[in-house]
């Protein structure tokens, strides 16, 4: 009986392994003990007993994934302005070394990389005001597992997504630019700096958007374990 | 009611020493003589938010009978939250017996 009962509190949370998995060994060693601890001498009962104080497993799972997911999208707002510093950071860091290299845009080039910059430019400060904008909308309340929260880590993951989706054009404007201002240049050791700091940029926009993608599914989730 | 309240008591209840989930019930329910009978499994979710929120502390152990069991711990910032909530709620307190006390109908003789 206990077993059957643990298997459908795992079933419920099945779209987050660990998380299921924790839950599972608490609430087994809880159903254990309180059998042991019941003075009744019929063990059937007993376990009937445990289950049925302990509550409805598809209730409890609801409360479960809302914590978890509460709490991965707290890490996903904190990813999503770490990462628009990063891309800001190296964006700073690749024009000094141009500098220092003496880089400049050809002439021929310049009429379609100020287009680039200025689309890379307003994609940028986009992603920084929403994906901000997410941050404290995440950060202002934050204790409630009702259908209500659920709703509010729904807004919250569109406006990651949005803050993500203009930091991948931001991202792409920068490779533009990036291979503008290299094209006219014998590859060299000096490459090093703009090369890797583009494969960090679009690595750091890749893992948002998996981020974005898996809180995404885990809101549906949840929800659906709350409507059930 | 007893809802608006579920941190502050398992809080409580951990102020006593670390305890696994189901040792967090029985305090519970020994410290207020049986008058909180909460549906076991709502202290569950409570001790992960909790923990998520840092004022808990949980790591895994292996129990005498062999089965894993999760023990939580107050943290510092637990305990500091604690103090806050337990002063909230005396002040509450002491506000709600005044005005009982106010209330009461005094009974003059005629």
């Amino acid at each position: 009986m206990i077993a059957a009962y643990l298997q459908a509190l795992s079933d419920a949370l099945g779209f987050d392994r660990a998380l299921a998995q924790r839950v599972r060994q608490e609430v087994e060693d809880h159903l254990c003990e309180a059998v042991t601890a019941d003075p009744a001498s019929d063990r059937r009962a007993a376990e009937q007993r445990a289950i049925a104080n302990f509550g409805d497993p598809h209730a409890l799972a609801a409360q479960f994934a809302m914590v978890a997911l509460a709490k991965q999208s707290r890490r996903v707002a904190m990813a999503v302005v770490a990462v628009v510093a990063a891309v800001f950071l190296l964006m700073k860091a690749r024009l000094a070394w141009y500098g220092v290299m003496q880089w400049p845009i050809g002439d021929d080039m310049r009429a379609l990389s100020e287009t680039v910059l200025a689309i890379d430019r307003y994609a940028f400060w986009l992603a920084v005001v929403v994906g901000t904008g997410a941050w404290v909308y995440l950060g202002a309340g934050f204790a409630t597992w009702q259908a209500a929260h659920c709703r509010r880590l729904r807004r919250f993951v569109l406006l990651g997504g949005a803050a993500t989706a203009a930091l991948a054009v931001s991202v792409i404007g920068d490779g533009v630019l990036t291979a503008l201002r290299l094209s006219d240049i014998d590859f060299s050791a000096r490459f090093a700096l703009p090369l890797l700091s583009m494969a960090i940029e679009i690595a750091g926009a890749a893992f948002l958007a998996v981020q974005i993608c898996r809180t995404a599914r885990r809101v549906s989730a949840t929800a659906a374990l709350l409507d059930a | 009611m007893l809802k608006g309240h579920l941190d502050l008591i398992v809080l409580a209840a951990l102020a006593a020493g670390p305890a696994h989930g189901y040792a967090v019930i029985e305090e519970i329910r020994r410290r207020s003589r049986d008058a909180f009978d909460l549906p076991e499994g709502t202290i569950y979710p409570a001790l992960h938010r909790l923990e998520a929120a840092g004022l808990l502390a949980g790591r895994w152990v292996t129990a005498d009978t062999g089965r894993r069991r999760r023990v939580y711990t107050l943290t510092r910032r637990g305990e500091r939250a604690l103090a806050e909530r337990r002063a909230v709620w005396q002040q509450f307190s002491d506000a709600i017996g005044g005005l009982l006390a106010a209330a009461q109908p005094s009974r003059k003789p005629a």
